[in-house]
C-alpha cells in the first residue's frame, strides 16, 4: 500500500485546500496522472500521482480547510508494473485530466486556450467536429457545442459539479465573490454569461481575496530571500541582431499558431548555459548547495489581476525551439487561468523573468528560495553598436543575473552570461 | 466579412485573454498592447484565436497591422473570404462565422 501525501507545492507554500478529486476508490492510476486539484495561496494546482496502482481509499474530502504539505490524503494499492522492456512507459489506464479529452488522432491538437475554454464550458472535445483549417476545433465549435437547453447545467467531474460559464463570467464572479452555481444562466446550453453575473446583487460577505493571498505568499518568499540570500548582481548587453534575423526567417515559414517568440529563444539559450555552468542550477538546502541533474527552468508569469507565479518548464535544455514555444505558451496560459501542476510549482531549478515584455530595459531579480540564481531579461532596444569599427544599429537586450554568493562568485556568474551571449550568436544551434 | 463581424470576433477572442476588458473603453486607434497591458504571449494568443475563428492567415510580415483594433478590423475585412451568400445574419452570428470558417478551411 502506498501512502499518498499532499506534495510539496513550491517555495514557502506549506499548505493547500483540496478542491476536488479526479479519481475515486477502485480507479487505476499511473505515473504523471493528475488525480486531484488543490488550491494554494498562489494558484490552483493539479496534483500529479507518481505511482502505479489502484486508488484504495480517499482519506480527505474536498473542503475549505487548510491541509499542511505532507498530509496523508489517499492510499494507493500498488500494482506490479508490467514487465515490458525498454524505456518507454505505457500508461495502464486512460489519463483522467481536468482538461477535456483530446480529439481522435489524425486531427490537429486544439490550442491550449481552446482546450481551456472547452474545460470552462464543460465541452468534451473528443465529440466535436472541427470546422477550422484541417479540421481544427475552433472557439465557435466549442461554443456551438453548448447546445440550447432551458435550464442551467453543470458537468459532473468525478462526483463534483462544474458550472458552465464564460471566462469573463468566471472572472467577474471571482472578483465579486459570487458563487457561480447560484447565478441563473441565460447563455446557450445553460452557460452563465457575464451579463448574468453582472445582474446579481453583490454579496454582503467579503469575497475571498485570491490576489491578496498571493501577495502575502510573495511577501513571505521574497522577504525570506532578501533576509537569507546574499545576492550579487551582474549585467551585460547582448546583441540580438543575428538571433532575431534568424528567427524572422523561421517565423516567415510558420503559421501564426506555430510562431516562435524571442522569449523561447532566450529561454533555450539560458537552459543550455546552465548545462555549461551547472553551479547556478539547483537548490540551497540545509546550509549546502544541492546541484540538480535536470534543468527545470522557472518562468516568471505575471497574472492580470496582480501578482505572479514562476512555474517550471521541465527539462528545458532538451527541448527544440518549437517544443519550447509550445510548452511556454501552454504554461503561461495555464498559469493565467490558475491551472498549474504541483510539480511545476515545486521543482524549478533556476528562474527567468522576462520583464522586457513590459517595456523594462533592465531587471534585477530577487532569487526565489531555495534556488540560487535568477536571470532577468530586459526589453529589446535598437542600439548603436560598433561592428568592425563602424557604428550600426542593432537590437540589443540587457541580460542580468542575480546569484547566491554562498554558492558562486561573480566570475562564474560572468561566465554564465557570456555563455548565453555566445549561444545567441549561433541561433541555428539552439 | 463585415467590419461588425470582424469586430465581434476580435473582442470575443480578446475576452478570453483579458476578461476584464470593457469593449466600450477601448480606443480603436491606440496601440492595443499598451492600452490593455498585453504581453507578447497575450498578443500572439489573440492573433492565433482570430486566425482560428476566421481562417484568415496572419503572416509574420503583417503582424504590425494588428497593433490597433482599427487595423485588425481593416485587415480581416480585406483578407477574409467573401461572406457566405446564405444569409449569415439569418443563421445567427456564431453560425455565420462558422460558415465563413468552413469556407476558409
Amino acid at each position: 500500500m502506498i501512502d499518498f501525501l499532499l506534495p510539496s507545492l513550491g517555495a514557502d507554500m506549506d499548505r493547500a485546500k483540496l478542491n476536488l478529486w479526479l479519481v475515486g476508490p477502485g480507479d487505476p492510476v499511473h505515473k504523471g496522472q493528475i488525480i486531484a486539484e488543490v488550491e494554494t495561496e498562489k494558484a490552483v494546482l493539479e496534483v500529479e500521482c507518481w505511482d502505479e496502482g489502484v486508488i484504495e481509499e480517499l482519506l480527505v474530502q474536498p473542503g475549505p480547510e487548510w491541509l499542511p504539505v505532507g498530509t496523508l490524503i489517499a492510499r494507493i494499492r500498488s500494482v506490479e508494473p508490467a514487465q515490458t522492456p525498454g524505456p518507454v512507459e505505457t500508461p495502464t489506464a486512460p489519463a483522467q485530466k481536468p482538461l477535456p479529452a483530446r480529439p481522435p488522432a489524425g486531427r490537429p491538437e486544439p490550442a491550449p486556450p481552446i482546450r481551456h475554454l472547452a474545460h470552462e464550458l464543460g465541452v468534451d472535445l473528443s465529440t466535436l467536429q472541427g470546422t477550422g483549417e484541417g479540421g481544427t476545433i475552433t472557439r465557435s465549435d466549442v461554443r456551438a457545442a453548448t447546445a440550447p437547453a432551458d435550464k442551467p447545467t453543470a458537468i459532473p467531474i468525478s462526483g463534483e459539479l462544474r458550472i458552465k460559464a464564460s471566462p469573463r463570467a468566471r472572472f467577474l464572479a471571482n472578483r465579486l465573490g459570487l458563487d457561480l452555481g447560484q447565478v441563473p444562466a441565460s447563455g446557450p446550453g445553460g452557460m452563465v454569461t457575464a451579463a448574468d453575473v453582472e445582474s446579481q446583487p453583490i454579496p454582503a460577505v467579503e469575497p475571498e481575496d485570491k490576489v491578496g493571498a498571493m501577495r502575502r505568499a510573495i511577501a513571505r518568499s521574497m522577504a525570506h530571500s532578501k533576509r537569507e540570500i546574499p545576492h550579487y548582481y551582474l549585467a551585460t548587453h547582448i546583441d540580438l541582431d543575428e538571433a532575431l534575423r534568424w528567427l524572422d526567417v523561421q517565423n516567415a515559414e510558420r503559421s501564426v499558431a506555430e510562431r516562435i517568440l524571442p522569449a523561447a529563444l532566450l529561454l533555450k539559450a539560458t537552459a543550455l548555459g546552465l548545462r555549461e555552468i551547472p553551479d547556478l542550477n539547483g537548490h540551497w538546502i540545509d546550509d549546502s548547495f544541492r546541484p540538480s541533474s535536470s534543468i527545470h527552468l522557472g518562468v516568471a508569469v505575471s497574472i492580470r489581476e496582480g501578482g505572479l507565479v514562476a512555474p517550471a518548464i521541465h527539462d528545458a535544455d532538451q527541448l527544440d525551439l518549437g517544443e519550447m514555444m509550445a510548452r511556454l505558451r501552454d504554461l503561461v496560459n495555464r498559469a493565467r487561468s490558475w491551472r498549474l501542476r504541483s510539480s511545476e510549482m515545486s521543482d524549478p531549478t533556476m528562474t527567468v523573468t522576462n520583464l522586457g515584455d513590459r517595456g523594462v530595459e533592465t531587471a534585477f531579480p530577487v532569487i526565489i528560495p531555495p534556488q540560487v540564481a535568477m536571470v532577468g531579461l530586459g526589453k529589446v532596444v535598437d542600439t548603436v553598436v560598433a561592428v568592425e569599427g563602424s557604428p550600426v544599429v542593432h537590437p540589443v537586450i540587457h541580460a542580468t543575473l542575480s546569484a547566491d554568493h554562498r554558492v558562486t562568485d561573480g566570475h562564474r556568474g560572468g561566465l554564465f552570461l557570456a555563455t548565453i551571449d555566445r549561444l545567441l550568436q549561433e541561433p541555428q544551434s539552439l | 466579412m463585415t467590419p461588425e463581424q470582424a469586430r465581434r470576433v476580435i473582442f470575443e477572442v480578446l475576452a478570453d485573454i483579458a476578461p476584464e476588458v470593457d469593449e466600450s473603453t477601448v480606443d480603436d486607434d491606440h496601440d492595443l498592447t499598451e492600452q490593455l497591458d498585453l504581453d507578447s504571449m497575450d498578443y500572439l494568443n489573440w492573433m492565433v484565436g482570430i486566425n482560428e475563428e476566421t481562417g484568415v492567415d496572419i503572416p509574420q510580415r503583417d503582424v504590425s497591422e494588428f497593433l490597433t483594433i482599427a487595423g485588425a478590423v481593416a485587415y480581416l475585412v480585406t483578407h477574409s473570404p467573401e461572406p457566405a451568400r446564405v444569409s449569415a445574419e439569418a443563421a445567427g452570428p456564431a453560425r455565420g462565422l462558422a460558415a465563413l470558417e468552413g469556407r476558409a478551411g
